[in-house]
């Protein structure tokens, strides 16, 4: 067996112990000071690591995504040949009911850059920040559905909550408009992928096992429409009162590595801002 | 420790923090690419004191939280515990055999996930799957890209090794 020396030992106590209360210090530290320091370590020290990641994520994503993303432009392509005809006979509707414009949804592309931490899928660190018009509470989306949203945004970086954060909420509604409720990641399920719950949802509807659940539009965060997972069940019921349905995510934030974050319409110009009937 | 030791400890640790934003992201999925900031944490560890071997999980877990801020706090804490405790460990049990170094750096890696887990909050379903599936896999990348990195790098790092 291996005797340290005493005056070792005590001095690796020490420095221990003091390691040990600055983690715990750093956890239990207010908010905005974590943010402040987070921001300000990726912005300086750690910004050509993160640059050399960027670079190496984007080379990834042109050799081996490169088949996925052609089928995927043709996909959007093919989606896109009837959008004239369907933009015409909106303009038309919106002109018979005297709405404004419907506005366009300007996006920021990004990507996802993984660590390894096991938290990894609660927050993403996505390649694009402020500079580039990100702003906190933007909804960030994948080509499949909703994964979050901004929490903060440092000059060059910024990082997203994605639904799978304990803090995660959006307003949401069944495809056909008739079902509400909120959506929150699960805090028990019996499968091994992260899933939703779709809370609150009143005793008297029914919500029927493969029905897609989109965003709401309500709260002003996340524009109407975007989908956010499909029910698979129910999670638990109060009697009489509610229920709550399981929901498999249309998009999971620890595969994601392309991702758009949508502005608000704050980010516009205001002479751009119309009536609030011709929002999305 | 001489300077000529130094510098090459340093030039290993720069290959692996290399290694971690520039070759990691190109390996398999996110989840299981071998983790090489935890690599160069635990190589420190094995060669250091324990005090030491705190600090620099302490600057390990700083790094990783404001990478992964889903927690900040965690990660400092659990590297520190595990830098701490890998040092400590060699210290006691003289582990220089290759494959013994190798199962030290996984299970430092499995631990180091169960105590970012803890810390975080997460807990049932999640934290069972994240234990019993994917932390061991990426023990086990970080602990094969460990024998290749000890392997190599023998001479450089100074670590015994049983031939």
């Amino acid at each position: 067996m291996f005797e340290p020396d005493r005056t070792y030992a005590r001095r690796d106590t020490a420095l221990f112990l003091l390691c040990v209360g600055l983690s715990l210090g750093a956890l239990f530290s207010p908010e905005s000071w974590q943010t402040a320091i987070a921001n300000g370590v990726r912005r300086s020290a750690l910004a050509p690591l993160l640059a050399l990641q960027e670079l190496a994520e984007e080379s990834r994503t042109s050799r081996f995504r490169i088949d996925a993303l052609v089928a995927e432009r043709d996909s959007a392509a093919a989606a896109a040949q009837a959008l004239p005809l369907i933009k015409a006979e909106n303009e038309q509707l919106r002109l018979i009911l005297g709405l404004a414009r419907r506005l366009p949804t300007p996006s920021v592309p990004a990507e996802v850059l993984h660590q390894a931490l096991p938290t990894d899928g609660r927050t993403m660190l996505l390649s694009t920040g402020r500079r580039a018009g990100v702003a906190p509470f933007q909804p960030v989306v994948a080509p499949e559905g909703l994964l979050g949203l901004i929490r903060t945004a440092g000059a060059r970086t910024s990082i997203a909550m994605s639904w799978a954060h304990p803090e995660f909420r959006a307003s949401a509604l069944t495809e056909d408009g008739s079902v509400f409720g909120i959506v929150a990641a699960t805090e028990a399920s019996s499968e091994s992928e992260p899933m939703l719950e779709l809370r609150g949802v009143p005793y008297r509807d029914t919500v029927e096992a493969g029905t897609r659940v989109i965003t709401s539009g309500m709260g002003g965060v996340y524009p109407r429409g975007i989908p956010i997972g499909t029910v698979v069940g129910i999670a638990r019921e109060s009697e009489g009162w509610e229920r709550t349905y399981l929901v498999l995510p249309a998009a999971h934030p620890g595969r994601a590595s392309h991702v758009l974050v949508l502005q608000h319409p704050a980010a516009w110009p205001a002479d751009s801002v119309p009536h609030e009937d011709s929002l999305p | 420790m001489p300077r000529t030791s130094r510098l090459r400890f340093a030039l290993v640790i720069a290959l692996l923090v290399a290694l971690h934003f520039y070759v990691r992201p190109r390996l398999w999925s996110p989840r299981i690419a071998p983790d090489f900031l935890m690599l160069g944490l635990m190589i420190f560890a094995i060669r250091s004191t324990p005090g030491a071997a705190a600090v620099a999980g302490l600057v390990t877990g700083f790094i990783t939280d404001a990478l992964t801020p889903a927690r900040f706090g965690a990660a400092m804490l659990a590297h520190t515990v595990v830098g701490y405790g890998a040092a400590w460990g060699r210290a006691v049990f003289f582990a220089d055999n290759l494959v013994v170094n190798a199962g030290f750096i996984g299970v430092g890696v499995w631990l180091r996930d169960l105590l970012v887990l803890v810390a975080s909050g997460a807990g049932g379903r999640e934290l069972l799957v994240q234990l019993g599936i994917w932390s061991p896999l990426l023990a086990l990348t970080t602990a094969l890209a460990g024998v290749i990195v000890l392997g190599f790098f023998r001479d450089w790092l100074e670590i015994r090794l049983e031939e």
